[in-house]
């Protein structure tokens, strides 16, 4: 039944999705407005298919229904609740599900938010491209990644149960989720900029005739030809952008989390090939967010802007690949390789589809502007566009290197950490610089003067903590670069934010309306990502490995910790059986890092411990059991610092992504673009220092409140 | 803030590298560059990592791959295999052979896979030359990009100009005024 | 500013130049295979086979040596490694229909305890000598990154054949036939 149930989800949601396509693609074409609205309908039939398979997945996994060959291979009765739910998207076929279910929930969302303007062809072209993404989709479930596969022959009286490393940690039930919030919602923009080639058109949206919103009386026309009041696609989807990025990188912080709790090798990061699909598309997408601002501002950039989404969104499909084909062994492999063509066809076409309808409708596109300086806010976004692109590539490459090496030479050849750490530190060091600069930088054109004043005091800063860390003891060069480039970018950002506060609550608006909005809703994630640096730089460079054996009751220093050993314990519960080890670290405790198997007939791992502390952590692993009662145990010790701030580097940035969707003020036609431009004497600084004071001419504080395009 | 207020913070942040001469906070820019420079020049003189032979080998390990693990090296690993891995490095280490000499012993057990970082020759070096390449490409074609962009000579502004402006900007703002009185919201983005 | 003709041909190339990228990236990737048995280019081929000797799961001396003469398949397996469960069926069938040959199968336990390895062979039925490798030094020596890898070892001790993945009898038949071919 649940199979039955599951089946006829997957069909009409499948069908669904083919109609739909169909139905706006003849409206379009035929130009038919009212064709194009009733199209709508779809999307809440595919989000019902996705529902009800969902429910089904679930419910066969709660009941144990074992005629499923998917529960079967993922779950048993000794699987707790939690693990029997988040089962759903342990393997490959539940996984497409869950994708699945997220793009059909964002495709109905979608259609809701754009009713008003749903006979808009530029809506029409986008709903018709989810549409047609939904039914790929839907028709790898329909065919060869089936969910509801029933088993031949006998129902097994019990299943395999999940993956063990997947039973560790509560967190399974967050990080895929998460993870696909980001992925599929790249699929929305996406949409959106395939509509803008094909429509030609920047896009304002207009709305439908007869609607609230529909404009009376004669439109003026503002820049580039868009309607007064009108919205651009590309500002519609500017929130829808920032969600999808702020989940993506939500899943990838708690993924190294969960990498750091539950592998028990002391890392968070690995260059792993998954990591690398999910971490790829963040790249493009930051850009994108960058890049798009100077699109809302000077209306420039508009093709390159088009690339990143496609690359972006690109990306999302050839990670899914990745992960999916079998073709990269990983923690996170799933072994079927039946729907790898498959997925790579289709990111081939999205490829050609994408570049090809750049390369033939771009020119439409073009603004007639340009940018007038590199020193400039836009050259700023220019650079950090070719930084974080050049990022993303030297990751892409070092990802598919090995396969097609392999491909070509039959040898095997690994692209591990030393690679791509020797090859994005520079980067990585450049953006930091980067992200002082930047928003220091006026728009249009600047000169020495404005930089020299608006970045002393965060230098000042920056050489202080240098110099502060030095005489504290700290050594090494890289290490230091990342402290005083960071310490340079947070000051940056803080000024900044403590402008723009005084600026809100001197104009009235309240000092907090200083804290959100786009632009402070930016600084605050620059200052999360500059934690991150700093966390990472101090834990990668001064981290330390050690193996300590003990008898019970003895202890050892390691690292200025004290590790005491007080005894072994075994641990049984229906889901776990381990053999722990209690240890005290600095008189606290007991950790107890072991030697676990979850449910029967399963290999055991080793599960850590962690003593976190704002300093540093202590890693604790069993490495060797006795072979006697009362032996020695063999400990790991692994000490970094800092690794606690990563995770609270993580969270300012969501935090940032949360304050930087909220509306802020709008801008008006008059506020100014830029900064004065080249005083020649220290008099006219000043006297245009006065004038900025009063907040006429240049209020720093204006390019910070959250504003919003003309 | 008025210049009486008694309070030494109430100045902040308006004490202000404004108000401050040009030619002080150049020798400002140029005092912090004397004492970075100072500080770095101290702190980037690291004890040597690899004086120590367990040091050496914890280096050489490092660089190695685990071979029945995905992604982690040999010196992270506590699989069997790369405990092996690691007894016979620190062996050879303890021997004096040179980690060239270390390296291309385990190569000939189990292939160019067993390091991390591919060799510089022969085809693996294009996954170091390729995005090398492709990143000074990227540049030159900004710097291309702007280096023509630069030869157009600026208009210079004339005074009917600045006229316009102003009568544009007089009309914009009273029409802005006139929205706001008569109290239309402008449409919100959800 | 660059004209509209010269900016539509610089568009043109740099769309050109990005699908051959990404035809290329493509074409590379639908040519790597996943994990399926492979022959595997290890730099042992050629050359003489390491020493394989110890001790047997059945307690009994074993030396790699006392084989030659013989062709030998030394398979490399692990009771927690699932392609290596897959193989074991196809491996009994080998062992059992060269039991009067000249070829000999021979086993060793890779990253696993003697007890476990039991186990797991006593599920599956072999008959050949599995020898442990408690150290991982046969293993190192042999360049083994992951069960199941098998090798090929000729009636000269030399390495004929890597294979990387899970065996399957005709498919060793196979190999047998085409290096006895090739006469080494």
């Amino acid at each position: 039944m649940n199979a039955a149930l599951g089946h006829t989800g997957v069909l009409l949601a499948l069908g669904a999705s083919i109609v739909g396509a169909g139905v706006l693609a003849y409206g379009l074409v035929r130009r038919r407005p009212a064709t194009i609205r009733s199209g709508r309908v779809y999307a809440w039939l595919a989000l019902a298919g996705a529902v009800g398979a969902t429910v089904a997945m679930e419910r066969a996994l709660v009941t144990h229904d074992f005629s499923i060959v998917f529960v079967a291979a993922n779950n048993s009765r000794s699987t707790p609740l939690l693990y029997t739910i988040t089962g759903m998207w342990s393997a490959l076929s539940g996984s497409i599900l869950l994708w699945s279910l997220i793009l059909t929930g964002y495709i109905a969302a979608m259609v809701w938010r754009f009713r008003r303007s749903s006979d808009d062809p530029l809506v029409g072209w986008a709903t018709l491209v989810t549409y047609l993404i939904a039914a790929f989709f839907f028709g790898l479930m329909a065919g060869p990644a089936d969910p509801f596969r029933t088993v031949a022959g006998p129902v097994p009286a019990n299943g395999i149960g999940p993956n063990v490393l997947l039973q560790d940690n509560a967190l399974v039930a967050f990080h895929p989720p998460l993870l696909y919030l980001g992925f599929v919602g790249f699929s929305v923009p996406f949409a959106f900029a395939i509509a803008s080639l094909v429509t030609g058109r920047v896009g304002e949206l207009r709305p439908a005739a007869g609607t609230r919103t529909a404009p009376k009386g004669p439109v003026s026309r503002g820049r580039a030809g868009e309607a007064e009041g009108a919205i651009t696609w590309q500002a519609a989807t500017r929130r829808w952008t920032l969600f999808a990025w702020g989940f993506l990188t939500v899943g990838i912080v708690l993924g190294a989390w969960w990498s750091y709790q539950v592998l028990g090798w002391g890392g968070f990061w690995a260059w792993d090939p998954v990591e690398n699909a999910s971490f790829l598309p963040w790249l493009c997408a930051t850009a994108y967010l960058h890049s798009a601002m100077v699109q809302e501002r000077r209306g420039l950039l508009r093709v390159w802007n088009l690339s990143l989404i496609v690359s972006t969104f690109s990306l999302t499909i050839l990670g899914t690949f990745l992960t999916r084909s079998g073709v990269l062994t990983s923690v996170h492999a799933f072994s079927e390789s039946d729907i790898g063509p498959a997925l790579l066809g289709f990111f081939a076409a999205v490829v050609v589809v994408g570049v090809g309808l750049i390369a033939w409708r771009g020119d439409r596109l073009r603004s007639s502007g340009g940018i007038d300086s590199p020193a400039s806010r836009e050259g700023a976004f220019l650079l950090n566009n070719l930084l974080f692109v050049a990022f993303a590539f030297i990751v892409l490459v070092g990802t598919v290197f090995p396969l097609l090496y392999e491909s070509l030479r039959g040898q095997q050849v690994t692209v591990g950490s030393p690679y791509f750490n020797s090859m994005t530190l520079p980067i990585a060091l450049a953006l930091l610089l980067l992200m002082a600069i930047g928003p220091a930088l006026p728009w249009r054109k600047t000169n020495a003067a404005t930089m020299s004043e608006r970045l002393l005091v965060p230098a000042a800063c920056a050489v202080g903590i240098v110099v502060a860390c030095v005489a504290g003891g700290v050594r090494g060069l890289g290490p230091l670069s990342a402290f005083g480039l960071g310490s340079f970018a947070a000051a940056a950002n803080v000024r900044q934010l403590v402008l723009s506060s005084a600026g809100s609550r001197r104009r009235g608006a309240g000092a907090w309306r200083g804290l959100v909005g786009r632009a402070n809703g930016g600084m605050v994630v620059h200052i999360g990502v500059v934690v991150i640096a700093v966390a990472m730089a101090a834990a990668v460079s001064y981290g330390h490995r050690s193996e300590v054996t003990l008898r019970p009751g003895a202890q050892a220093t390691v690292d200025g910790h004290r590790i005491a050993f007080e005894g072994l314990a075994r641990v049984r519960t229906p889901s776990r059986s381990a053999t722990e080890a209690l240890v005290l670290v600095d008189g606290h405790g007991p950790l107890r890092p072991a030697v676990s198997q979850f449910g029967a007939g399963t290999d055991p791992v080793g599960t850590p411990a962690i003593d976190s502390g704002a300093l540093d952590d202590v890693y604790l692993t069993v490495d060797s059991l006795p072979s006697s009662a009362g032996g020695p145990v063999g400990i790991g010790v692994i000490v970094q610092p800092l690794v606690m701030w990563l995770w609270v580097g993580g969270t300012i940035l969501v935090l940032g992504a949360v304050l930087a969707a909220v509306p802020g003020r709008r801008r008006r036609p008059t506020d100014p673009v830029s900064a004065p431009v080249s005083p020649t004497t220290s008099a006219s600084v000043s006297a245009a220092a006065g004038r900025t004071d009063e907040g006429r001419l240049c209020d720093p504080a204006d390019e910070l409140v959250g504003t919003r395009p003309r | 803030m008025s210049a009486h207020s008694p309070r030494w913070w109430s100045g902040w942040p308006r004490w202000s590298v404004r108000r401050s001469s040009w030619s002080a906070r150049t020798s400002a820019w140029f005092v912090l560059a004397v004492v970075l420079a100072a500080a770095l020049a101290i702190g980037a003189s690291r004890p040597n990592a690899s004086s120590t032979a367990a040091q050496r080998a914890a280096a050489i390990d490092s660089d190695l791959r685990c071979p029945s693990c995905e992604g982690i090296s040999v010196a992270d690993s506590s699989a069997p295999a790369a405990v092996a891995i690691r007894r016979a490095v620190a062996a050879r280490v303890s021997e004096g052979q040179s980690t060239a000499q270390i390296e291309s012993f385990l190569e000939g057990r189990y292939g160019l896979g067993i390091l991390l970082r591919p060799p510089a020759s022969g085809l693996s070096a294009a996954v170091w030359v390729v995005p090398l390449a492709a990143v000074t490409v990227g540049v030159l074609g900004l710097v291309f990009f702007f280096w023509r962009r630069r030869r157009v000579d600026p208009v210079p502004v004339t005074v009917e100009d600045r006229v316009l402006v102003e009568d544009a900007m007089t009309s914009a703002r009273a029409q802005a005024g006139s929205r706001a009185q008569a109290g239309s919201r402008p449409q919100e983005i959800p | 500013m660059i004209e509209p003709t010269r900016r539509r041909h610089l568009a043109r190339w740099v769309a050109a130049v990005a699908l051959l990228a990404a035809g290329a990236l493509v074409a590379g990737l639908a040519a790597a295979q996943p994990s399926t048995i492979t022959e595997v280019a290890t730099p042992l081929l050629g050359h003489r086979a390491p020493a394989v000797s110890g001790t047997t799961l059945a307690d009994r001396h074993f030396d790699l040596s006392s084989l030659r003469g013989r062709w030998v398949v030394v398979n490399f397996f692990a009771s927690w490694c699932p392609p290596c469960r897959e193989e074991q069926p196809g491996l009994v069938t080998f062992a059992y229909q060269h039991r009067r040959s000249d070829v000999a199968l021979v086993g060793v336990v890779f990253d696993d305890t003697a007890s476990r390895a039991r186990s797991f062979l006593a599920q599956t039925g072999a008959t050949w000598p599995v020898v442990t490798d408690p150290g991982g030094q046969i293993a190192l020596d042999f360049g083994v990154r992951g069960p199941p890898e098998t090798f090929l070892i000729s009636p000269r001790g030399v390495v004929t054949a890597h294979l990387d993945g899970p065996v399957t009898s005709a498919g060793l038949d196979d190999w047998l036939a085409v290096v006895r071919r090739g006469g080494t």
